[in-house]
């Protein structure tokens, strides 16, 4: 069982890391996207406030008599629901911001990721965020069944996102995100029109941090305001950097090992641990973040573009392939 | 008589202290090869900015088809600091496009400096400059419900590769490419953009001479296949002499002669200013 929530948890990272992936398109020219956090904390709030059961909601909001709302929604349409409100404050947010040059929207995505935290938490919000207090007794991933199991939930979510910004990016507007990437300038001279552009891909972005908000949500099985804090974006932002900037399944890949790394693989390293009469140094708890760090240290030192830089695990193969038959002509 | 395409009226472009283009007034019309030339700095490039909505001048108005594409005259600070002519002829007028909007209107343009998208395939450059004809929403596009468009699309990109003589290379990642074969590929995206005036900026700079020639004769050879208007910048006086109709010639910003090759070629003051000065 306790095997089954970890696999759970990767999955669920994965998928926020995910989420994050849409924003390397804008990295460079936009600046990054600091506000993953609050992004996420909007679409676990919409999730859960829409699917709280109508009978819970007395005990839930007992502090503001049972809340305004007065309706449930149905799981998918509170999951889409997620990712398209996170998706409209994005679209608000970049509106302004996104017409200025350099890092604007990092220092402005911050902003809105620590004020909005403060913002669900006001008491005049209380019949509907609960305040600071929790949010509970929603569908979580261990009572939404698909044929019967509560495992595939979570795949299926995680197996349609990924299928989703493959299709982006490989559409025409991946390919123009991917030009103003590369060289701002040039896309405009192109007739890529970067406003429009940037505020779409960073728009497309938050939907999947809203969407992977939920889904966080629906992991843990309550939400808080105050345990959406920068350090969660930051987690997402170095699983896309160790993972390769642009590569999805880079980025996968790196969040399983992330997962693996921090919650099975180095877990040992916290337990005092005596071989013989050998008292091993070091072993003690919070030693696990120490080695954790030192190891994320060591790749972005030595693999300056991530595991996989710009490439596709499914497009190494192929340009081997190619290489090799334009090697025999 | 013949249609303008594109007129320059008393374009003055200043940067702080720095008058790059002084009162550039020029005029190209319909299917004429004309080669903007003078020495490094003289403001050529700053020219081309202008036009398509890099810059927005300082004073002048730029227009495109007759339709006005950019104009601005001396605001705020600049009124003091101005040190071009005719600061009060294009008062009130002020007409800013972002470079996007011009492509879109069907100037098309290359970098001096190369310019193409360094993560991506020679293929894929091509294909990106397809993208601002497209008739596909976000939607759409992701569900590949564009596929006609983008069959296309694919067909006409990989089609302009063949034109430009790329065809076998455009797998190859665009960097990796030598700099002649990068050059042309600047112009197969360009024109991938479906222009009606084509800026060239430098097309040959880095070329040898015979690639300079085969240059010289692709650009006539496109120039009729697509029916365009070529404002070409260029340094090669063999390529200029050969395939203009008209020349301009600037020196500090300022035009200091206009005219056929043969004018050029014997205008004193162009000999003295550039032809004479360069080893050309
Ligand atoms: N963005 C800019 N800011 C300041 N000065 C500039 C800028 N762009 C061009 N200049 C100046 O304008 C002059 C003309 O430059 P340019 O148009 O590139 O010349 P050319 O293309 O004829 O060699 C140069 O002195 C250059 O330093
Ligand atoms: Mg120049």
């Amino acid at each position: 069982m306790r095997k089954m929530s970890k696999l759970r948890l990767g999955v669920c990272l994965t998928v926020v890391a995910l989420l994050y992936f849409g924003a390397w398109y804008a990295e460079k020219s936009m600046g990054a996207n600091l506000g993953q956090a609050g992004f996420m904390l909007v679409g676990a709030y919409v999730y859960a406030v829409f699917t709280i059961p109508l009978k819970k909601h007395a005990a839930v909001y007992q502090y503001y008599n049972g809340g305004i709302i007065q309706f449930e929604l149905p799981l998918i349409v509170a999951l889409l629901l997620a990712g398209i409100v996170a998706a409209l404050l994005a679209a608000l947010i970049g509106l302004p911001v996104l017409r200025l040059k350099s890092d604007y929207l990092a220092i402005a995505t911050l902003g809105f990721a620590e004020i909005i935290r403060a913002v669900v938490q006001w008491d005049s919000l209380g019949p509907i965020t609960n305040g600071s207090n929790l949010l509970k007794t929603y569908p979580t991933f261990n009572n939404t069944k698909i044929f019967g199991t509560t495992v595939l939930f979570p795949f299926i979510v995680s197996g349609v996102c990924i299928a989703l910004i493959l299709l982006i990016i490989n559409s025409t507007y991946g390919r123009a995100f991917k030009a103003i990437r590369d060289d701002e300038v040039a896309a405009e001279a192109m007739g890529v029109n970067l406003f429009h552009h940037k505020e779409l891909s960073f728009v497309i972005s938050c939907f999947f941090a809203g969407i992977g908000g939920a889904l966080l949500a629906m992991f843990q099985g309550t939400v808080q305001a105050n345990s959406f804090k920068s350090a969660m974006t930051y987690d997402v932002l170095l699983m896309v950097v160790i993972g390769g900037m642009g590569s999805v399944s880079g980025s996968v890949i790196a969040s399983f090992l992330y997962i693996a790394c921090s919650e099975w693989w180095l877990r040992f390293l916290d337990n005092p641990l005596t071989i013989g009469s050998f008292n091993v140094p070091l072993l003690r708890s919070g030693f696990r973040m120490v080695v954790f760090s030192a190891v994320i240290m060591v790749v972005v030192l030595f693999f300056r573009r991530g595991i996989m830089g710009d490439k596709e695990l499914w497009n190494i193969g192929m340009r081997r392939q190619k290489a090799g038959r334009r090697a025999r002509k | 008589m013949s249609e303008s395409v594109l007129r320059l009226e008393n374009i003055t472009m200043q940067f702080g202290g720095v008058v790059a283009i002084n009162d550039l007034t020029m005029h190209i019309d319909q299917g004429e090869i004309v080669a903007l030339i003078g020495p490094n700095g003289a403001g050529k490039t700053t020219a081309f900015n202008c036009v398509t909505g890099v810059y927005e001048p300082t004073n002048g108005a730029v227009y495109f088809h007759d339709k006005l594409i950019a104009a601005g005259h001396p605001q705020g600070k600049m009124k003091r600091m101005y040190a071009g002519t005719n600061a009060d002829k294009f008062v009130g007028m002020k007409v800013s496009l972002t470079p996007d909007r011009i492509t879109h209107m069907g100037i098309a343009r290359t970098f001096q400096n190369i310019r193409l998208f360094k993560s991506q395939t020679a293929f894929e450059n091509v294909l990106i400059a397809t993208h601002l004809r497209r008739t596909s929403n976000i939607f759409t596009a992701a569900f590949h419900l564009n596929y006609k468009e983008e069959k296309r699309n694919r067909d006409r990109a990989m089609e302009l590769l063949g034109i430009v003589g790329l065809a076998d290379v455009a797998e190859e990642k665009a960097t990796s490419l030598p700099y002649g074969m990068q050059r042309r590929l600047e112009i197969a995206r360009a024109l991938a953009t479906q222009p009606t005036l084509l800026l060239l900026d430098e097309p040959a700079a880095g070329m040898n001479p015979q690639e300079t020639i085969d240059l010289g004769l692709f650009i006539q050879r496109i120039k009729e296949k697509f029916g365009l208007t070529v404002f070409v910048i260029e340094h090669h006086m063999d390529l200029v002499m050969g395939i203009s109709d008209r020349i301009y010639v600037v020196e500090f910003g300022k035009l200091i002669a206009e005219g056929t090759p043969h004018e050029i070629q014997n205008n004193q003051a162009v000999i003295d200013a550039y032809l004479g000065g360069n080893d050309e």
